[in-house]
């Protein structure tokens, strides 16, 4: 392989069959495509074709590392998993951290294609360039923590010698919002795609350390913009000192965290629900990921409260909003156990907390009763009930049955007032742990038109100014809104190419030269926003073939609410929506009315085969 | 003359904890005394002139404007930045600054 960065090589499993193939990447299609959701989104184009299920043998399940993953960038060892996946019935891109995205390049593949159903549970084993599918029968019915533990023992090896990613008892039951977790609570989690990995009875993924087996051409020149990008990285917000939980009251200041499921914004708890109070106040250890400095993932031990004691996984951001606010919790150490619960278990944060804050509200309002939800007393705060009820989630167990198909399906077979009071886009999936209805509009919008099913142009907020845009001046404008999202979109999707972790790789422009380093290519910031449009728009194509309608990418009635106190109140967002997309449309180089791509748009990102399908 | 809180969040503050009284762990605040008919813009004018980290962190004197990562409340509303000179201070008045956090 003459490009730095790469293997060459796709090991593709057929479950059914129980073979696997390897198969060579050529430069041109390494250079169009880059990696991760840029190679998992022309696979999934070209092997699944409308029609097929997202449980359908015929879906594919595409991991992908990235040029940057092992590459010796800090914190690289990022993966992409791209399927269609069951929240959506579209397209759906979720990355993980960890040590997986390097250790699989070091294993011999820059990505895995599962196709197929395996006849009974199986892992996939990966050394230095072989592989080989194991019965999992002994792994049923064990959370991701188990599993990790139980294969490590099989294997006689220690923690760092292999990276394990796997499915929980929710993953296997098909809980249509399953994640995919690994390396000790790193998650690929939004649409679904645990799910996917239960309906193809594949429980786990496990890739040995091994060695760097790909050339870096310019070794040098990497290690000086790598030096760089790490001091940027440490003063870019608060990870570096306090984790992405550092920027927790912040949000609430602007009116952004979700409280008791969007029917207040009021939470003047947050002093003492924040990264800032856990990091002074609990123990805490550091649990780096693969060569990364930032370090901002910690191990911690509750110090107050009735889970003194308990040891867990630092929670980040969205857990602390989905197990805090959004389900009337003002206890932190009950976040920590929580979180821990929910991703032994293998289940999207993000959806189940808006399925318990749906559940909980329900339950105030009388829709539902007691006896309606198993006995449990489903009151705002009522932790240790949460707990029993996401387990009955994972296992599908009484109301959980009903739970696990996640909030929209649920509120529409509940129906009447109750369909109103859930949180999701009409196309199927949730925002992360958010009240977008504050000062979050670009995420709102992003959320709402993403073709990924999870963010696609922004990040949080847009951020113009790191790629030399004029900043947004007013978060509540509709028509900057749209306008920055707009402008912004393309370099994100170039980042979920790479195999790197935004938190550690926060500048475009160093990035971009690390990538040119590892590659020995010459890429400009125009050909990363390119790159990432092309992922974007091969993406689109995509959904409008399998069903996608432009009238699905908006809010449901909650999620588009007006904010009735708190710092954005009266803010509404609905108020110039169909204009909003329309600027965005006509930016974005698609048809203003149907949203669907100008064929001058995909001629330019040379998509042109596409046009026909269109 | 009307009296005027400034609260910052967060990091925002930890430059200027000399200046401004600590009210938590991440909030401090201070008394400003300032004119009939100042405006939220004026304001944050005079404390960037006065104080470097102010103006390194939270408001460009030079473009007269907030910095990009930067959200500012009155009296616990968000405002816009377009509003900044159009908002008029009245007595008991607070603005909040705190940091625009991306990521999470």
């Amino acid at each position: 392989m003459n490009i730095g960065g790469y293997v060459g090589k796709i090991l593709r499993v057929d479950l059914s069959s129980s073979k696997s193939s390897v198969e060579e990447l050529g430069p041109s299609f390494i250079e169009k495509w880059v990696g991760g959701v840029g190679f998992g989104a022309k696979y999934l184009y070209d092997e699944v074709s409308p029609g097929v299920g997202w449980s359908d043998p015929e879906n594919r399940l595409i991991w992908t590392s990235g040029p940057l993953a092992g590459s010796g960038v800090y914190g690289a060892a990022t993966f992409n998993v791209i399927s269609k996946g069951p929240m959506t019935n579209l397209a759906g891109s979720s990355q993980a951290n960890g040590f997986f995205g390097a250790y699989l390049k070091f294993s011999g593949f820059d990505g895995i294609l599962f196709q197929g159903k395996a006849p009974s549970l199986v892992y996939l084993w990966i050394r230095d360039g072989r592989a080989e599918i194991r019965d999992a029968r002994f792994l049923a019915g064990k959370d991701v923590w188990e599993t990790e533990d139980a294969l490590r023992k099989e294997m006689e090896v220690k923690e760092r010698d292999v990276s394990i990613y796997a499915i929980g008892p929710a993953g296997e039951k098909e809980v249509l919002y399953s994640a995919i977790v690994g390396d000790r609570g790193h998650l690929a989690a939004h649409n679904g795609l645990g799910a996917i990995m239960g309906s193809k009875n594949l429980k786990a993924v496990v890739v040995y350390r091994g060695k760097r087996n790909f050339e870096i051409k310019d070794p040098e020149r990497l290690k000086e913009r790598n030096e760089v990008l790490f001091e940027v990285a440490k003063v870019s917000g608060p990870i570096y000192q306090w984790g992405s939980g550092g920027g927790f009251s912040a949000v609430y200041g602007m009116g952004g965290l979700p409280v008791r499921n969007y029917t207040t914004n009021l939470y003047p708890e947050h002093e003492r629900m924040n990264g800032q109070y856990m990091r002074t106040h609990f123990e805490i250890r550091p649990v780096p990921c693969y060569m990364c400095r930032m370090a901002h993932v910690k191990e911690v031990t509750v110090t107050e409260g009735p889970y003194k004691g308990f040891v867990a996984e630092e929670p980040e951001y969205e857990l602390l909003s989905a197990w805090g606010p959004q389900i009337g919790n003002t206890d932190l150490g009950a976040v920590v156990m929580l979180s821990h619960e929910v991703d032994r278990l293998g289940i999207d944060c993000n959806e189940s907390s808006w399925v318990i804050g749906w559940v909980m509200e329900c339950y105030e309002k009388g829709v539902f009763s007691r006896k309606d939800l198993d006995g449990l007393d489903m009151k705002w705060g009522n932790v240790e009930a949460v707990k029993v009820m996401l387990g009955k989630i994972a296992r599908k167990e009484g109301i959980g049955d009903l739970l696990s198909q996640g909030v929209m399906r649920a509120s529409q077979r509940i129906g009447g007032e109750a369909a109103d009071w859930a949180v999701h886009t009409l196309k199927g999936c949730t925002p992360r742990g958010h009240d977008h209805r504050g000062g979050r509009w670009p995420e709102l919008f992003d959320t709402c038109l993403t073709n990924t099913s999870t963010l696609e142009s922004t990040w949080g907020p847009v951020q113009p100014q790191v790629v030399d845009l004029p900043p947004i001046i007013d978060p509540f404008s509709h028509e900057e809104v749209s306008t920055f999202n707009a402008k912004f979109n393309g370099i994100r999707q170039f980042d979920d190419c790479l195999g790197t972790c935004r938190f550690a790789s926060p500048d475009p422009k160093l990035v971009v030269a690390c990538v040119n380093a590892v590659t020995g290519w010459d890429l400009s910031l125009e050909d990363a926003f390119t790159i990432g449009r092309r992922v974007i728009n091969q993406l689109r194509v995509f959904n409008f073939s399998h069903g996608m309608k432009k009238e699905d990418e908006r809010p449901s009635k909650r999620y588009g609410s007006i904010p009735v106190d708190g710092p954005a109140m009266g803010k509404n967002i609905m108020e110039k929506w169909e204009a909003m997309v329309e600027n965005y449309y006509s930016l974005m180089g698609w048809d203003p009315k149907s949203g669907k791509p100008l064929p001058e748009t995909l001629k330019k990102l040379g998509l042109e085969d596409l046009i026909k399908d269109l | 003359m009307n009296s005027v809180t400034v609260e910052l969040w967060l990091w925002l503050g930890r430059e200027l904890k000399e200046d401004f009284e600590s009210l938590s762990e991440m909030r401090s605040a201070r008394k400003e005394v300032v004119e009939e008919g100042t405006n939220i813009g004026q304001l944050l004018n005079h404390l960037a002139n006065r104080y470097d980290p102010f103006r390194q962190e939270i408001f460009d004197i030079r473009e007269k404007r907030l910095h990009p990562q930067v959200v500012l409340t009155y009296n616990d509303r968000v405002i816009s930045p377009h509003d900044l000179y159009e908002q008029v201070l009245k007595e008991g008045d607070k603005i909040t600054i705190m940091p625009l956090y991306t990521g999470g």
